[in-house]
């Protein structure tokens, strides 16, 4: 069952700040989620390990190196930056 | 009460791959900020990592090296945790199928550290703080790493220093990782806690982050393990946390404790798929292994009768090793090829990392061409010293600093003539050793030996003389 505690934590962790009363409703909605992953997670597999949806395995690529990006590009999304460096504002940490 | 330390190790090695793990992007250490970046390695939305084959390859290896065994199947995962250094706020990692797993290292007093596993995972980015604002560099994320695990096996701070200059010389000798400690190319993160002696249970224990250097380290070690006796004695309790070394007040101080530890998530990497490794690939793999330090170590002192001390000096640099077997390969002797790489040319090399180049003036094959003409008594020792100090000196080969004429030695004809010269142009000494200091002869020996360009050979040239005098 999922807690109280628990979102908190979630949220903790997620970066989230949660208000009061909003609490009961969202564990509420966390726990419909983990219900939901439950059934996945019981859906019968003859035992067999399941993997991927595709069953894929071994897509690698060569060791060859490729043209980066030009630094302008690399930082165009940024919201703040500094000699070509990403900028994080200690408020932030 | 007389305390055991207990320490285990996670060591971070920097692959020597020429791109990333799941871009092309170069590897190379450096650069100017941001320009070894592209959208996968600064973890934007919609884009796609695709596994590099060759950082596999290096792990298996690295695994092959240190008696692991390697997992057919391995899988990434995602350890989530929010700082800048991560763009996508989680790591690629391997959580519960690493690539390797259950090895060893033997220390050289026999003990065994085991070693749990060895993942596969990426680099962070590079943080620098700056009037309270970080600035990040990404190129440094994405670069493949493997994480060595071992288990609490060690006892002594000496026994850590062995394990991790054992572990870099692996590495360097399988061309995984030039793990040099200063550039951050490979990184230490140690457990520590201490029990009385005798006690089975393990103390609680404390976790130094991010060492990189081997001084610092066992610094760092000795620090701790009196800190928490200290606790102990005083009748505290040791609390789990993780710290930070300070290289120059030489303390530790907290970075978190135990009720904010990281609480990581670990689950799956929806975007790579498995890793399948076959009984194939592994086998040759493991023909790609060199002969490792340790098997050299015991050939050379065994099969090449060199002293063990030399033999340890050999080994320690990959370059110096592949040298010295050029240079002895076919010669009588190859104690005279150690003799003459540990004396006169590790005298010209100024330090350890020099010594890890190794790029010297003159070629194994050059020394071994000079070392041939020693052995078939074509010229002598002195002679040959003297040769090979030019050598290091001008780069020039052995043909361009001895002529025929200096080669072969002064027949007896010769040697009689100079130890007369010698006996007529030395009247004090030969009075001194007929007044029986025995010694004055190597006066009159010294003046054959430096009128005939050290060709002469200097026993019988003291046999001749003694005859003279007699
Ligand atoms: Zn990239």
């Amino acid at each position: 069952m999922v807690s109280h505690e628990d979102v908190i934590q979630i949220a903790r962790l997620a970066k989230l700040s949660v208000k009061e009363d909003e609490l009961e409703a969202m564990t509420k909605e966390m726990q419909s989620i983990v219900d939901f992953a439950d059934a996945i997670n019981n859906a019968p597999t003859d035992g067999e390990e399941f993997d991927n949806i595709n069953n894929l395995s071994n897509v690698f690529r060569e060791d060859v190196v490729v043209e980066s990006y030009p630094t302008e590009k690399i930082l165009e999304n940024a919201g703040d930056k500094a000699d070509d460096c990403f900028l994080v504002k200690k408020r932030c940490l | 009460m007389r305390y055991e330390l207990v320490a285990g190790l996670e060591t971070h090695v920097e692959l020597s791959t020429k791109t990333k793990i799941f871009c092309g992007c170069t590897t190379e250490f450096g650069g100017s900020p941001n320009t070894h970046c592209c959208p996968i390695c600064i973890g934007l939305p919609g884009t796609l990592p695709k596994l590099n084959k060759e950082v596999v390859r290096y792990a298996i290896r690295a695994g092959l090296a240190t008696n692991c065994e390697i997992s057919r199947i391995s899988k990434m995962d995602r350890k989530n945790y929010c700082y800048p250094d991560l763009s996508k706020a989680y790591q690629i990692s391997q959580y519960d199928k690493p690539l390797c797993k259950n090895g060893y290292i033997e220390l050289s007093n026999g003990r065994r550290i085991r070693l749990n596993r060895i993942h596969i995972e990426e680099d962070a980015g590079k943080l620098i703080h700056q009037k309270g604002d970080t600035y990040v560099d990404y190129n440094r994320g994405g670069v493949p790493l493997i994480e060595i695990v071992t288990e609490p096996d060690f006892r002594s701070v000496d026994e850590v220093r062995e394990y991790v200059e054992k572990l870099q010389l692996i590495m360097r000798y399988i061309g995984v990782s030039d793990c040099k400690m200063q550039e951050g190319s490979m990184r230490c993160d140690v457990n520590i806690s201490v029990r009385p002696e005798g006690q089975k249970e393990f103390g609680t224990r404390t976790e130094i982050k991010n060492m990189n250097s081997i001084a610092f380290m066992a610094k760092a070690i000795e620090y701790e393990q009196e800190r928490q006796i200290d606790i102990i004695e005083s009748g505290g309790s040791v609390q789990q946390e993780t710290l930070r070394y300070d290289d120059v007040t030489n303390t530790t101080s907290s970075m978190r404790g135990k009720e904010d530890a990281n609480d990581y998530r670990y689950f799956r990497d929806p975007d790579l798929v498995t890793i399948n490794v076959t009984d194939q690939e592994v086998e040759e793999l493991e023909a790609t292994i060199p002969e490792l330090p340790d098997e050299k170590l015991e050939r050379y002192v065994e099969k090449l009768g060199i002293p063990e001390a030399d033999a340890q000096l050999l080994v320690k640099y990959r370059r110096v090793a592949e040298y010295f077997e050029k240079a002895s390969e076919g010669t009588a002797n190859p104690r005279t090829a150690a003799n003459f790489i540990i004396g006169q040319i590790f005298r010209t090399i100024e330090n350890e990392s020099a010594k890890e180049e190794f790029d010297i003036p003159v070629s194994a094959e050059s020394l071994r061409e000079l070392i041939k003409l020693l052995d078939s008594k074509k010229i002598r020792m002195n002679l040959a010293k003297s040769t090979l100090d030019k050598m290091l000196e001008t780069g020039k080969k052995v043909s361009d600093l001895i002529s025929e004429k200096d080669m072969g030695g002064l027949d007896e004809e010769a040697t009689k003539k100079l130890c007369q010269e010698a006996v007529d142009a030395n009247p004090n000494a030969v009075a001194d050793y007929k007044g029986g200091k025995e010694k004055a002869i190597k006066a009159i020996v010294g003046y054959v030996m430096k009128n005939s360009r050290g060709k002469a050979d200097a026993m019988k040239a003291e046999e001749i003389i003694k005859q003279i005098i007699q």
